[in-house]
């Protein structure tokens, strides 16, 4: 005879327990969750407004862990699309910013970054002669009185080039980037104002008017143009259009166009010449990808920077964002980024580097620096974004 | 419920119930759908001057919009655009739904929720690797080259790419819309008429193709107003002549700060896509659709 039991319904006492112990589980779960978010937010958050290629994780995480902070990342392509973001409260949303060129003085006069201490910065000690005041004065006030930034890395935006198919004395003139000659092989970024600019240097040599009287009364300046010479940018813009294969939105885009040797000549900071020399020394089958720096109608460069953001009013904060930028700043992390971002270092990084290194990332060349136009903000953006709009929908 | 509360329920007419009932929506799509539409809207009368906002109330960036051939030009592309790509989308995806109601068996819901897999990943990363089947040097045309034949220049960074990529994105949606529509069809009335002597082409245009146009229609609304808005796509597959009016209008919120004139071209944009959405609505005739609303009372 088989023993069989039910079994006993739930009786309201043992539900009246169980729901007991849920609820102080769960309370107990929820009640400190005041105490704990009070824990997280002592910790320190610095939050940078940066460019995507110059994240290093593994210093990131040894930073946080040695200065007890959170650090938080949000990135951007261009200078203006930064400034828009800055302007658009940003400076209470980001600590740390980065910037190139003429930005930075920019953004002190509007206030939306603050002076900074470079006693506090060591790693500086280490940095080529001509990214530091007096040599390079745009990363301190108008006055010459406060520091408002730190080098960080430098490049132009030259011509990189398939050697196999434009010859050296070609790729001298931009007028290689407008050659009917070159047409289904060139490319282009989809920066509208490194595109305008450059395209400025051309037409402004071309119509010679370069070293007459400039609609600021400063010298030859490829973001202060005439509504004659942006004319004149117009058309040539659309023109090149149809010489395009694309606009390039990303180096890896350039790169693969390179690579195939679909794209002979293109603009750009000189990232996708390094990859590609480096993949061809490697010994893999790339076209001969050349980097010429600046044309002799004159080129475009540019030095990124960090600074802090008028946001920044506590000390404690300001402190540790003078030690992320000392800590970014030390060779060894700024021998990572170049090797990372492909890009030149704004610190002598020559005795971590190889012969082929030095010369791949102009280490020997930053006097070149001085002859090429800094990175600004257009005169007009509205008149820039109408002949932008103009030339695209053409 | 407590009791008491249910009671006082219980008193409410009709449309208390439907003020409380509705009211988180309500204040969810305030905060979150009106407040910012209105400042977008406010903006667009303002104007920007070197990437400062100048609160000088005037029309002129309307103005600009719909006068300036630029910005005429890019909304023609868009709508153009939009048209193409729904139309494809469905008339790719009627038959597809089609296969998966009648022979799908008891794996249609599976096949119906594989359409939702490539959203595990992101509009971007969708688009990139799409880049690397439709790209220069992307599957199709290294494949074609290797075969020895010349590549395919419309897939490389043209016009045509980018609708590729947008029917691509948008499918799934038109599909999933006239299978749900497939699904509450009674596919005895096919019978019934062929009973009667139409043949299988009369009995699909005269009896499932009328009795499904409210899922075709929905189908055609969800890819055609996304895609007037679109702008990675075009951005990544378009290539140098394929720029679009939500790419165009992105860019004055970032690269060119012009963003009094971009809000204006958001205002536009707004009411084109719901004039479409009108124009549509106009189009669906629920009761000829067979389609009554589950509750109505009429």
């Amino acid at each position: 005879m088989s023993n069989t039991t039910t079994r006993p319904p739930i009786s309201r006492r043992a539900l009246l327990k169980g729901t007991g112990a849920v609820a102080l589980a769960s309370a107990a779960t929820i009640l400190p969750t005041p105490f704990l978010s009070r824990a997280e937010a002592a910790t320190l958050q610095i939050r940078a407004l940066m460019w995507e290629p110059y994240v290093l994780p593994e210093m990131i995480a040894a930073f946080e862990a040695e200065h007890g902070a959170k650090f938080s990342t949000t990135f951007f392509d261009g200078n203006s699309e930064a400034y828009n973001k800055l302007k658009l409260g940003g400076t209470r949303d980001f600590d740390l910013v980065q910037a190139d060129g003429f930005w930075s003085r920019l953004y002190f006069r509007e206030g939306l970054i603050r002076d900074i201490d470079l006693a506090k910065i060591p790693s500086l000690a280490n940095a080529f002669p001509t990214f530091t005041y007096p040599d390079y004065e745009l990363l301190t006030s108008e006055d010459g009185k406060s520091p408002i930034g730190v080098p960080f890395c430098w490049g132009g935006y030259g011509i990189t080039y398939n050697a196999e198919q434009v010859t050296a004395d070609e790729v001298g003139s931009l007028e290689v980037l407008f050659s009917e000659k070159n047409a289904g092989h060139l490319s282009a970024s989809a920066r509208f104002e490194e595109n305008i600019a450059l395209a400025a240097i051309l037409v402004t040599a071309r119509m010679g008017t370069q070293g007459s009287a400039r609609p600021d009364g400063k010298p030859f300046n490829p973001y202060v143009l005439t509504d004659e010479e942006l004319a004149g940018v117009e058309a040539l813009l659309i023109a090149q259009k149809r010489l395009l294969t694309t606009r390039y939105q990303d180096l890896g885009t350039l790169n693969n166009l390179m690579r195939s040797g679909i794209v002979w000549a293109a603009p750009e900071f000189s990232q996708v010449y390094r990859q590609l020399q480096g993949m061809r020394r490697a010994g893999e089958t790339v076209p001969d990808i050349q980097h010429k720096l600046q044309a002799k109608e004159g080129g475009l460069g540019w030095i990124d920077s960090w600074m802090v953001t008028s946001g920044v009013e506590d000390s404690e904060k300001l402190e540790v964002c003078h030690k992320f930028m000392d800590t970014i700043l030390k060779p060894e992390h700024m021998k990572q980024i170049a090797d990372k971002a492909g890009t030149s270092t704004c610190i002598d990084i020559r005795s971590l580097s190889s012969d082929e290194e030095r010369e791949l990332f102009l280490m020997d060349r930053t006097t070149e620096l001085k002859g090429l136009h800094m990175f600004d903000q257009p005169s007009s953006p509205e008149k820039w974004e109408r002949v932008w709009s103009n030339m695209e929908s053409a | 419920m407590n009791r008491g509360l249910f009671q006082r329920w219980l008193r409410l007419n009709e449309s208390q119930r439907f003020v409380i009932l509705t009211s988180p929506v309500i204040l969810f799509l305030t905060l979150f759908f009106v407040i910012p539409l209105a400042s977008i809207l406010l903006v667009s009368f303002w104007r920007t001057e070197s990437y400062q906002l100048i609160t000088d109330w005037n029309l002129q960036n309307y103005i600009d919009v719909l006068s300036e051939p630029s910005y005429r030009t890019f909304m023609i592309r868009s709508v153009l655009t939009a048209l193409i790509v729904s139309i494809t989308c469905v008339a790719i995806a009627w038959p597809v739904a089609y296969f998966v109601i009648r022979y799908g068996g008891r794996y249609k819901l599976l096949i119906t929720l594989g359409l939702a897999v490539p959203f595990l990943t992101g509009i971007v990363l969708r688009v990139i690797a799409l880049q690397g089947v439709l790209g220069p040097i992307g599957l199709v045309n290294l494949g074609l080259m290797k075969l020895g034949l010349p590549p395919i220049d419309a897939l490389m960074y043209t016009k045509t790419a980018t609708v590729v990529g947008l029917i691509y994105l948008y499918l799934p949606f038109v599909t999933t819309a006239i299978y749900l529509s497939l699904l509450n069809f009674n596919f005895r009335l096919l019978d019934a008429a062929k009973v009667f002597g139409a043949g299988n082409m009369r009995a699909f245009w005269e009896i499932t193709w009328p009795l499904n146009w409210v899922g075709t229609v929905i189908g055609f609304a969800l890819t055609f107003v996304p895609s007037l808005a679109e702008s990675i796509t075009p951005r990544f597959l378009g290539g140098a002549d394929g720029t679009l009016y939500a790419m165009a209008m992105g860019s004055q919120f970032s690269a060119t700060g012009t963003w009094s004139l971009g809000a204006a071209m958001g205002v536009v944009l707004f009411f084109v896509a719901g004039l479409t959405l009108l124009t549509i609505s106009r189009l669906v005739n629920l009761k000829r659709a067979g389609f009554t609303g589950a509750g109505s009372r009429d």
